[in-house]
């Protein structure tokens, strides 16, 4: 069969974990496996319905499995959260540039996530902790609304334990049960035990949250060209051709999602 | 390329005999349906308008020569307005529809500079578009000179002239009672040996009467153009770009109903948006075009919208045909064909927009 660029593959939705009560992690089987770098995006087809792009979560190294974690929002969504096991949606892809991993060694690795930014991030540390060794250190900073809108509950404490790996987790408004850091993720980045002269800092979450990080991460002294950004744009090709999802000069589908900041700087209204 | 010349009379010759393999298409001429106001420099501009109209459905008679580009744009034979762009989860083998190749008359170098455009876009990049690719492979383009010009062309402006050198497989320019044809390609070549009877080398003086031609109408449009100021084609990127922050967006925005005309009768405009459908057990995609002037056009799920006011979609507009493609692609995605300018109900008008800028640097 002649291949189509806009013909999705099937899927079937193995497993689905509720992260919070508006996320669920899809856990997919795809047919004749799936190989994307992390960083990388894939369209997802919910038949009949429509498509919507999304960063995987999980591990780059298996192709066997593909977990998405998806927040209902929109129509395509909403419609994928009422799916079960078993059901078929569709893939493609995967799209665009993800993380540099050649560009990250001997480099301390500041991973800021917001929200449901978090779900790159985990296939970004499953590819760290694959090659751990590269790295001096890779230090996670998460910012969650409240206690329960923390996606990976019970993953992040475990990646907390592993040796050069650091972890602290802040919500915006605590609850009784919240021990933790209250506090907007910005707060908790000064104190981050990195060299703040050989720091990567990594951001994915949503737009107003990533401003206020890089502005912060420019602030404690890392380079433009060492933040890296996972962009948000309206999607619909995935292949540089429908044109919505231009950032200047660049398409987020092709040339990102993830962009440094020197890439963007110069452009207006990237936040928006 | 090898240059003939074409008698009058043996013009629907070749045309029949290209019918025999394409789906033809033919310069007919209709009454202007978008009255423009009168020029105000001294050239009397024609104002019927062209429409390219398939030759086995149109009277011999109505065939004409068009001395400008038709109304609608050229890309509209490589991607239609809302089409499937595939069916998917069929696994009954793929259904290979095979179209009949195109073969279009009248095109002109506007259109042919909107075709260099498409192709970027929907032939580049780490993967072709199939269905455009197959039309655009298989298509034939027989160009044309173009002896007059409409008032709101502005090809000139941006270096463009109106009559096609290259990328064409034939291109006729009229001349005396009848036509110089090139044939420039090997199909062409191919087709061609079957009219040899018809074709007779042109002559030095016939090809340098067509010169003459060709420089009496870039003098007459280059006077026409006078009134207008367009910015250099060399300035277009610094202008949008400097004049980001400019209150001329809204300023000439205020008469925009959102029609989205503009955007669809462009030559160059490609956007387009992937939408499901689900009939009787089947799932298709269709491809639809899009367009940066609709309200939803960068809207994301859960609502935030980057382009939410009138003015940042017509600024968005610009920045991608005058930033983004000179980035990319190293020049404009305008071709100066001024279906724009005719089209929109609120006389906006893109040489006049681009005049404010780069006098507002
Ligand atoms: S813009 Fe130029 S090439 Fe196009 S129709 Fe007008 S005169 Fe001809
Ligand atoms: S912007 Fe206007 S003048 Fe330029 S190619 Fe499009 S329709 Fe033609
Ligand atoms: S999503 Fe179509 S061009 Fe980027």
């Amino acid at each position: 069969m002649k291949k189509n660029i806009y013909q999705p593959l099937k899927a079937v939705i193995e497993e689905i974990i509720e992260e919070t009560p508006a996320i669920k992690t899809f856990r997919l089987k795809p047919e004749g496996g799936f190989k994307f770098a992390t960083g990388q995006f894939i369209e997802m087809t919910v038949p009949g319905v429509g498509e919507a792009p999304f960063t995987p979560s999980s591990d780059p190294g298996i192709s066997e499995k593909l977990d998405l974690t998806i927040m209902n929002v929109g129509e395509v969504t909403a419609k994928l959260h009422s799916l079960r096991p078993g059901e078929v949606v569709g893939i493609r892809g995967p799209y665009g540039k993800g993380y540099p991993l050649d560009k990250f060694k001997g480099k301390d690795i500041l991973i800021v996530g917001g929200g449901v930014g978090l779900a790159p991030l985990r296939s970004l540390l499953f590819s760290l902790f694959a090659t751990i060794s590269n790295y001096n250190k890779v230090v996670l900073r998460y910012g969650s609304r409240s206690p329960k809108d923390i996606v990976y509950k019970n993953l992040i404490p475990e990646w907390a334990k592993r040796d050069k790996v650091d972890v602290l987790v802040s919500v915006d408004i605590g609850d009784s049960g919240w021990q933790g850091n209250v506090g907007l993720v910005t707060t908790i980045l000064g104190d981050a035990p990195v060299d703040f002269t050989n720091t990567l800092g990594i951001v994915c979450g949503p737009p107003i949250m990533m401003k206020f990080v890089t502005l912060k991460l420019l602030d404690l002294g890392i380079k433009p060209a060492d933040i890296y950004l996972s962009m948000e744009k309206s999607m619909s090709c995935g292949l540089g051709k429908c044109g919505h999802c231009r950032i200047g000069k660049y398409y987020a589908c092709k040339d990102g999602p993830v962009f440094t900041y020197e890439q963007l700087k110069d452009i207006h209204d990237i936040w928006d | 390329m090898e240059t003939y010349f074409l008698k009058n009379d043996d013009l629907v010759k070749f045309y029949e005999h290209l019918a025999e393999d394409y789906d033809l298409y033919v310069p007919v001429r209709e009454k202007s349906p978008v009255k423009r106001d009168e020029c105000t420099c001294r050239a009397s501009l024609p104002t019927d308008d062209y429409f390219l109209k398939k030759f086995s459905q149109v009277k011999k008679e109505d065939i004409v020569f068009n001395d400008y580009r038709a109304v609608e744009p050229t890309r509209a034979f490589f991607t239609h307005y809302k089409e499937e762009a595939c069916e998917y989860f069929e696994d009954a083998g793929a259904k290979e529809k095979r179209e009949r190749p195109v073969a279009l008359c009248g095109i002109k170098n506007c259109d042919l500079f909107s075709l260099k455009v498409q192709d970027f876009v929907f032939l580049g990049g780490s993967e072709a578009d199939p269905l455009y690719k197959s039309r655009r492979e298989a298509a034939l383009i027989i160009a044309s000179d173009c002896p007059h010009f409409k008032e709101a062309c502005f090809c000139r402006a941006f270096d463009i002239n109106p009559y096609p050198t290259e990328a064409f497989d034939f291109n006729l320019s009229p001349l005396n009672n009848g036509y110089l044809l090139d044939i420039a390609t090997q199909k062409a070549k191919l087709i061609a040996v079957s009219l040899k009877n018809l074709l007779v080398p042109a002559t030095l003086g016939q090809i340098s009467g067509r010169g003459a031609k060709r420089e009496s109408v870039n003098m007459r449009m280059d006077e026409h153009l006078t009134q207008y100021k367009i910015p250099k084609k060399e300035t277009l990127q610094d202008i949008v770009l400097s004049g980001y922050n400019s209150g001329i967006w809204q300023e000439e925005m205020r008469t925009c109903v959102e029609c989205n005309a503009c955007v669809f009768m462009c030559d160059t405009c490609h956007c387009f948006l992937l939408s499901d459908t689900s009939s009787s057990g089947s799932v298709k995609r269709l491809r639809l075009w899009d367009g940066c002037l609709l309200k939803n056009f960068t809207k994301v799920a859960g609502g935030a919208n980057a382009l939410k006011m009138r003015y940042m979609r017509l600024r968005n507009r610009y920045l991608k045909k005058f930033d983004f493609f000179v980035s990319n692609l190293g020049y404009q995605a305008c071709c100066g064909c001024g279906r724009c300018i005719e089209v929109c109900p609120g006389k906006i008008d893109i040489r006049r927009i681009l005049r404010k800028l780069y006098e507002s640097r």
